[in-house]
């Protein structure tokens, strides 16, 4: 049976009133939002102990309401982006394992020279590969070893620049590993403090570090003006319904002029706070990285404690992703690429599958697709239409 | 006239009246419309013999966003260079070879997935055109533009050859043709205005 999607016709339509019907009561929430950015922007030191505790954005020196225009950026540059991809393991396939392929560009703006284009592939299959801690390595888990991997890969050609060098490095997403939440307190510990090494290494490397989350859904923000709003009482803002709770920061921030960022807050994140060192307490803030005259495009960057408190690095950091992402128009191009060099393709899946066969017969293991596994891919090839 | 082997690139899919290669880059040499090309078959020793008859570039969206914009140097050279640009070049095949004899006839097998396929040295040029026979194959091709291919493979033959020995070749591939084409004045003239050398 394939997908009937006469069926769906319906719901679609439905679907796009409801969108449109919500459209004028998301207006008024943004409306109400940016007020409430106003009127308490001075409030941030009062907010700050508060905020924590309420899981809200953490108010930094800066005003809530601060807008800070695109900074100069330097002429030459080198901008090192890392993404990652991976295979899931699967007891259906002939052997468990897993495969982390990182994609990373080196770009240096302004040399005209060609970018360094760069992947890392890496098959789990050993005990030790599997499990981690006792733990099965798969899900959230693997999701762990991709961004371990991803922020070591990134440190790598960090420590490979020249120091001299003005360098941004940036990962796709998130500089919290906020899939350690439902782990064990020492795998937290020990995961968090494998993350911090490499962010040490960059900095050590001289190189600034930032992550760039592309249309954020996070609403940390609203929280902390919810919060505010109930004069900074955590059980009053607990009890009372929170109007602005389905609203995603990003939305408020679309009034950023082009290239401009927010003020800085901290991330509420108990993996932060319980397992970052200060120096490494992540920082965030949202950046309109569309061009001049073009609808806005917010992204949500967060950098280490110390980049936000370096204005000098803090400024390379907003300018270079922002140059970045004008070379696409609204997403940094190395990003792109990184993306596209990890990316595992349905064919090189198939190819991996056929190394993987190749390589198990050679080694005289004698293993079989679990049935479940055997008779999707005879109904999955070529799906013939319903009825 | 070089005696230096190109590789042009893998094979992609292949058939016994041709196959196609992928290669990344455009070079200047390679790949050129019409040149010889060889790959190994799947017989210890056979070789394939082939005429690159199609170059193209396929279509890409994320190049596709570049175009017209003021793209900075350096996404331009990694479109060029780092990005898997889909190059892909068709061949006919023209004849096999088992080591010591050639044939101008179609490969009893077509060349292995991921094979190379190479560009033949000036020697190979000119023992696999010591005879004309091949012509025959061009002719009955559907999927090539047939005289520019059979106009292409000759200069190109006659290119591997020292000056005057180009010329003599140029002559006895007029004759060859004009024995194929005797029922076709008309495109026989075509064929040959475009061979005579100026």
């Amino acid at each position: 049976v394939t997908l009937e999607l006469s069926r769906l016709a319906e719901q679609m339509r439905e679907m796009g009133q409801e969108l449109a019907t919500r459209e004028e009561e998301v207006a008024n929430l943004i409306a109400q939002a940016r007020q409430w950015l106003t009127q308490y922007a001075d409030q941030g030191e009062k907010l700050r102990h508060p905020a924590r505790e309420f899981h809200a954005a953490i108010p930094t020196d800066e005003p809530l309401d601060a807008v800070h225009p695109l900074p100069a950026v330097p002429e030459r540059f080198t901008f090192i982006a890392a993404d990652g991809a991976e295979i899931q393991p699967d007891s259906h396939e002939l052997a468990y394992y897993y495969l982390i392929n990182v994609g990373a560009m080196v770009y240096r703006h302004g040399s005209g020279q060609t970018p360094e284009a760069h992947s890392r592939p890496t098959i789990g299959y050993t005990e030790d590969d599997l499990y981690d801690h006792d733990q099965l390595v798969s899900g959230n888990l693997l999701d762990i070893k991709r961004d371990l991997a991803e922020i070591t890969c990134l440190a790598d050609h960090c420590a490979a620049e020249s120091p001299d060098a003005t360098t941004v490095a940036v990962v796709d997403g998130t500089l919290i590993l906020w899939t350690l939440r439902d782990t064990p307190p020492a795998y937290q510990r020990a995961k968090a403090l494998d993350y911090v090494r490499q962010l040490d290494r960059i900095r050590e490397a001289g190189t600034a570090v930032a992550s760039f989350i592309s249309r954020p859904r996070r609403g940390e923000v609203m929280r902390l003006l919810h919060l505010a709003d109930e004069g900074g009482e955590v059980k009053q803002a607990n009890e009372k319904p929170n109007s602005l709770r389905h609203l995603p920061d990003y939305a408020v921030f679309e009034m950023l002029s082009p290239g401009a960022r927010s003020a800085l807050f901290v991330s509420p994140s108990s993996i932060n706070h319980e397992h970052y060192a200060p120096a490494h307490k992540v920082h965030f803030f949202y950046l309109n990285v569309a061009a001049e005259k073009s609808a806005p495009a917010i992204a949500r960057i967060e950098v280490p404690a110390w980049i936000a408190e370096d204005s000098s690095r803090l400024d390379l950091v907003h300018g270079a992703i922002v140059a970045q992402a004008r070379i696409t128009g609204d997403y940094p191009y190395a990003l792109v690429r990184a993306d596209e060099l990890a990316f595992i393709s349905g064919p090189e899946r198939e190819a991996f599958d056929d190394m993987v066969v190749s390589s198990l017969i050679r080694a005289g293991v004698h293993t079989a697709l679990s049935p479940k596994k055997f008779y999707k891919t005879l109904t999955r090839q070529g799906k013939r239409k319903f009825r | 006239m070089s005696d230096n082997r190109l590789n042009v690139g893998r094979v992609l899919r292949a058939g016994t009246q041709g196959f196609v290669v992928g290669c990344e880059v455009l070079q200047p040499e390679i790949p050129k419309f019409g040149t010889f090309v060889r790959a190994e078959g799947v017989a210890p020793g056979s070789v394939i013999y082939g005429l690159i008859y199609n170059v193209s570039l396929e279509d890409d969206l994320f190049a596709r966003h570049f175009i017209g914009a003021d793209t900075p140097e350096e996404v331009v050279r990694d479109q060029r260079v780092n990005r898997q640009v889909p190059i892909e070049v068709s061949v006919l095949a023209v004849g096999c070879g088992d080591g010591e004899t050639i044939l101008h006839c179609l490969p009893p097998q077509p060349p292995v997935t991921l094979d190379w396929l190479t560009q033949c040295t000036d020697e190979e040029v000119r023992t696999f055109t010591s005879r004309l026979d091949y012509f025959q194959l061009i002719l009955g091709a559907r999927q090539v533009p047939i005289d520019e291919l059979l106009v292409a493979s000759v200069r190109n033959a006659a290119a591997a050859r020292a000056e005057n020995e180009g010329e003599t070749f140029l002559v006895d591939a007029g004759r060859e043709l004009a024995r194929l084409l005797a029922g076709d004045p008309l495109r026989l003239e075509g064929l040959l205005r475009r061979l005579r050398v100026d």
